[in-house]
């Protein structure tokens, strides 16, 4: 029997006209979204550059936390403006623009890391692998490791952080801006109980860090 | 933000101490200058300076050639005044005695490269004296000589051509006039189509104008 009328698109045909268009999914393909967004092609408006440019600060810290030096990090925070601002019309205006910058950002950093193929694909990007050696949970429960805790400086800190995956570093970093668990289910492109996960498995991996660097 | 129990407490404690690394300046500069408009007015330094340095000659130049302009103009009545200096000092101030304008207009055909036009041809009160052939700066004239009472006065007329005539101060019959006293002569200066005339004289300056408005002919009703 003969159909009709229009005919369903494909998921891999959506997927792949998301990627094309849709600067906060890149090439990578890693998105959990429902139906795709009308592409339009109106520019962005000068408001909406400024109102972008104003979380430069925040799209920087993940940057540099990602890639670990300066250069880089500009590098991708340029550039990240560059495919925000080219790909405007496909902003939702009551979603979080802090959030959608980030996802465009990590996005474009998967591109690169995977590009550069400096460090295996496998066990960080993807999510459900290794984000560092695992902790016990009950490993900093007692009164005097949470004492450690507090007395490990700041650049061990951002050492410690440096050291997981840029999976686990990109969780934690989004939490720390005060994303919420849907917004960095968004940036991250899984689900919300995804996340969860990731958050735990990220935050169990840097104690175990910083027991390290306290002791 | 996810619930912690006092270990993530603790741990986000630990993470607030983090290194604040913001975007450099030169960052947020480059993105500023690259994504935001610029402020309306506001050149770049160096267009600033083309601007400033292309007003500042084209003023330079405007007030050179305005000052060159007036220079020239007012050196035509330094010239008339000299020319008819010239006349009075000549062995004979005019070469050909004047029976009427109608006598004296005929003879400078040949001797000058234009025809001297000339509605007035002397009367009671200025006779005209006759004519000569003198030179106005670069080109030939037609010097003509009227009186009024003891006093010569000078009528030089010449091609105006390429010439830059002073700022007309005085309607004189159907033309505007410059009038300038120079070395206590009165010198008059207009032009008509394309012909300059110069009436010099020590004559009282009304006297000088009212002369000048025959020579000029009727204001057109």
């Amino acid at each position: 029997m003969e159909r009709s009328g229009p005919q369903p698109r494909s998921g891999l045909l959506v997927l792949v006209s998301r990627a094309v268009f849709d600067p906060a999914i890149g090439s990578t393909g890693d998105v959990c979204y429902g139906p795709e967004a009308v592409t339009r092609t109106r520019p962005a408006s000068s408001s909406f550059r400024a109102e972008a440019l104003a979380h430069a600060d925040a799209l920087f810290r993940l940057a540099y936390h990602l890639s670990g030096n300066q250069a880089d990090a500009e590098d991708l925070v340029q550039e990240a403006y560059v495919r925000a601002f080219g790909a405007a019309a496909q902003y939702e205006p009551d979603s979080n623009l802090k959030a959608w910058l980030f996802r465009i950002l990590r996005n474009l950093h998967i591109d690169l890391y995977r590009r550069a193929r400096k460090n295996p694909v496998s066990g960080g990007l993807d999510g459900e692998e290794d984000v560092g050696a695992v902790a016990s949970p009950e490993l900093l429960r007692d009164d005097q490791e949470l004492d450690r805790l507090r007395s490990v400086v700041a650049e061990d800190i951002e050492a410690a952080l440096l050291s997981l995956s840029p999976d686990a570093r990109s969780v934690v970093l989004l939490d720390l801006e005060g994303l919420t668990e849907t917004e960095l289910a968004s940036v991250l492109g899984c689900p919300v109980g995804t996340v969860k996960s990731r958050l735990l498995r990220a935050r169990q991996a840097l104690r175990q860090r910083l027991k390290d660097y306290a002791r | 933000m996810t619930p912690m129990n006092p270990n993530d407490e603790a741990l986000r404690a630990a993470l607030q101490r983090l290194p604040r690394r913001n975007a450099p300046e030169h960052l947020k500069r480059a993105l500023a200058e690259r994504w935001l408009e610029p402020r309306r007015f506001d050149l770049p330094r160096l267009a600033r300076s083309v601007v400033s340095v292309a007003a500042g000659a084209a003023l330079a130049a405007t007030v050179l050639l305005g000052w060159r302009a007036h220079t020239a103009s007012q050196g035509l009545f330094v010239e008339a005044v000299n020319d008819h200096l010239r006349v009075l000092y000549a062995e004979h101030p005019v070469e050909i005695e004047s029976g009427g304008v109608h006598q004296v207009k005929p003879w400078f055909a040949g001797r000058v490269d234009f025809a001297p036009a000339l509605g007035f041809g002397g009367d009671d009160d200025f006779p005209l004296q006759g004519g000569a052939v003198a030179l106005f700066l670069d080109r030939k004239a037609a010097a003509f000589e009227f009186k009024r009472r003891l006093h010569p006065i000078t009528l030089f007329v010449f091609r105006a051509e390429g010439l830059a005539f002073p700022s007309a101060s005085r309607t004189i019959g159907s033309s505007q006039a410059a009038l300038r006293t120079e070395r206590g002569f009165h010198v008059l200066l207009w032009r008509r189509a394309d012909l300059g005339y110069a009436l010099v004289s020590d004559l009282d300056e009304q006297e000088l104008a009212a002369l000048a408005a025959k020579i000029a002919g009727p204001q057109a009703p």
